[in-house]
């Protein structure tokens, strides 16, 4: 059980979920005493929690290989182990994702045809989408891998578009390619080729490439890149916030008229926060394997972990994977024709 | 009265609405329908008649089923018979005077618990008396709060002042006072009550109820409440499965929702390991009378399993609670009147 805010919340995010929902029933991994203590205190509904004990953490700032190594005990090695044996459909973690990606590399399997999982982030976008007025547009891969070939982009895009097609309850997403602008001749060659792959043997909504502004204007519903690009273009945005309230704070400092037209604004920006706040959604999927992760993020709280696990019980029946690994074949059978 | 005319051994005493039935009181809409539903119509929490009726012939006679609920007069015919279609076999029943009330102008006793119930068990304990007592209630109002003043009365362990503080705070009519006051010293005093039961229909946090001491044992459901009793010697195996098979069903339970429920009274530190595992081989010869539940190995391995994963953990006794129990103050801090 991990997070920054574990056991707590994530305990409390399980005991909401098992009230709200009567269709899940989750295993709690970690210290039993410290559940047991967090669940006394909470409503819940225990025929549908019960607890497996781990005696082992993995710290947010461990490094992965190390920390699995030396504590073969920790919560998340046994959540994942026991996924991979059948007792769970799905894994939520706030925890290390380091620790959660190499394990799942470890013990799942990869679906047919994917040869690198891709790890998804979803990102507040001005246009909203699907039956559910989704507010957040998919972007993946950010950071399982570092490179992707185009086979493996159009895999992603692949992935992402199904996950939209259920969780957002959207059937034609609009997926994109992240590159340098819309002009694709000006992007790298795997992007270009990976573009040309989306044209001609998907049959996906696809609408291009686009570059990163336009992600946050909405335009495209999952956006497809390599793990190294996604993980720069979401370390720049999770530094944004702060980047502005350090420069608002500087700015209240500085001038009265500043701090009182800050004031004004900030029934505005609280109704924004609400609007694209992400403990709605959960959390993000881990995708390419056989069996489905929501990784929730560090400093979720009680309600994030409990939409996670909402997210878990749409996407978890075999459905979803079914659809994925149905078109993932697709592609691939096409590939392999047309390349003879 | 027992049928063999001896005083009974054990007196069961049953909450009705959201203890034994299942009934919406939270909204206008349900509780016009609880007024209006037919006996048939009515559901009963899944185990509930199945436990009521393992105690009863548990003792051979010797058990004795009271009734106290809030539920008005007026629906008598309506509860009766729906405990008949159930199967279910009492000694006493009572219910709430809510039109007298009405109708004598006295509104605060149309919602007041604590006014009503408290005196109709001393009424009942006066009239039958066992040498032990088992109480069931729910979390809804103050039944805790309740069975345990009645509890701690009987043990004499309330002086005549405590008590009139509790019944002001409880906004008790001024004859109802004396009524209290005079049962409490007529009746006969011991340590009779020994096990107080709280149905978690709303699902309340249990560590809400550790200040009652360990006799009080909230549960999720009536397999937890007859592995308690069965731990306390109250229940077979045989029983417990009895309301397992129950509980399975009504559709509601699964063996896996059976199993989280008993490794929850573990976690909880209201069920010894020991127990479980006695329960395991107890249940293994229970045969072909229960040929329709689930192969016994495979609820075996699923309970295993539940216990094996809570590790070494081994809990703490449950708290003992104070020694004595403010009840006018709580009455007062958490309007359970």
């Amino acid at each position: 059980m991990g997070g920054d805010r574990a056991p707590e919340e994530i305990v409390k995010g399980a005991a909401l979920a098992s009230l709200q929902r009567d269709d899940v029933e989750i295993i709690l991994c970690g210290d039993t005493a410290a559940i047991g203590k967090v669940l006394s205190d909470t409503r819940h509904d225990a025929e549908r929690l019960q607890i497996h004990h781990a005696s082992q953490a993995i710290r947010m700032d461990d490094r992965a290989p190390e920390a699995l190594a030396a504590r073969p005990d920790a919560s998340i090695t046994v959540a994942v182990r026991l996924v991979a044996q059948g007792e769970a459909d799905a894994l939520v973690t706030a925890g290390n994702t380091g620790a959660a990606v190499l394990l799942a590399e470890r013990l799942w399997k990869p679906l047919a045809g994917v040869q690198h999982p891709a790890l998804a982030a979803v990102y507040p976008t001005e246009i909203r989408r699907g039956a559910k007025d989704d507010p957040f547009a998919l972007i993946l891969d950010v950071g399982a891998g570092a490179d992707a070939t185009p086979e493996e982009l159009v895999v992603f895009g692949l992935m992402g578009a199904a996950w939209a097609a259920r969780i957002s309850r959207n059937p034609r997403p609009r997926v994109a390619l992240l590159s340098s602008g819309a002009e694709i001749g000006r992007g790298p060659r795997d992007v270009a080729a990976a573009h040309d792959l989306f044209l001609s043997h998907t049959g996906l909504n696809f609408i291009g490439a686009i570059e990163a502004i336009d992600i946050q204007r909405g335009i495209a519903d999952v956006v497809v890149c390599s793990g190294y690009v996604g993980n720069l273009f979401m370390k720049m945005l999770d530094a944004i916030p702060e980047t502005i309230l350090g420069l608002a704070r500087y700015a209240s400092k500085e001038k009265l008229l500043w701090r009182a037209v800050l004031g004004l604004i900030q029934s505005g920006v609280t109704r924004i926060k609400q609007l694209t706040d992400w403990q709605e959604y959960g959390g993000a999927p881990l995708l390419g394997y056989d069996h489905v992760c929501v990784k929730a993020h560090r400093r979720s709280g009680a309600r994030a972990i409990a939409n996670a696990i909402k997210v878990c019980a749409v996407a978890a029946p075999p459905g979803l994977l079914r659809d994925m690994h149905g078109k993932i074949a697709e592609f691939r059978t096409k590939r392999s024709q047309l390349a003879s | 009265m027992t049928a063999s005319g001896a005083g009974p051994a054990h007196t069961f005493r049953w909450d009705l609405d959201k203890t034994y039935l299942r009934t919406d009181f939270d909204s206008l809409r349900g509780l016009v329908r609880a007024a209006l539903e037919k006996p048939h119509e009515k559901r009963a929490v899944p185990g509930a008649p199945a436990l009521i009726r393992a105690l009863r012939e548990a003792g051979g006679g010797a058990h004795r089923i009271a009734i106290i609920s809030g539920s008005p007069e007026q629906m008598r015919a309506v509860l009766e018979a729906k405990l008949q279609l159930d199967g279910v076999v009492f000694d006493e029943f009572v219910l709430k005077p809510n039109l007298k009330n009405l109708l004598r102008a006295r509104f605060r006793a149309v919602r007041a618990q604590v006014p009503y119930k408290l005196p109709a068990l001393l009424r009942s304990r006066a009239a039958v008396s066992a040498p032990g007592e088992t109480l069931f209630g729910d979390d809804a109002e103050s039944d805790a709060l309740i069975y345990c003043l009645y509890a701690d009365i009987l043990a004499d362990r309330v002086s005549r002042g405590q008590l009139l503080d509790v019944l002001r705070a409880a906004e008790a009519y001024d004859d109802e006072i004396e009524r209290v006051l005079a049962l409490r010293d007529d009746v006969g005093k011991g340590e009779a009550v020994r096990r107080v039961i709280i149905h978690l229909d709303k699902r309340s946090p249990t560590a809400r109820f550790d200040r009652f001491g360990p006799r009080l044992c909230p549960v999720y459901n009536y397999f937890q409440a007859a592995l308690v009793l069965y731990a306390d010697g109250q229940l077979k195996a045989r029983d417990l499965l009895t309301v397992a098979r129950e509980m399975l069903a009504s559709r509601d339970y699964t063996v896996a929702s059976l199993a989280n429920s008993l490794q929850d009274l573990l976690l909880r530190g209201r069920l010894a390991r020991e127990v479980a595992v006695r329960l395991g081989g107890e249940t293994a010869s229970a045969g072909a009378e229960f040929s329709d539940l689930p192969p016994h190995a495979e609820v075996v391995a699923a309970f295993t399993k539940r216990v094996q994963a809570l590790g070494d953990f081994r809990v703490a006794a449950v708290p003992a609670g104070p020694d004595a129990l403010d009840y006018a103050a709580l009455v007062k801090s958490e309007g359970m009147r």
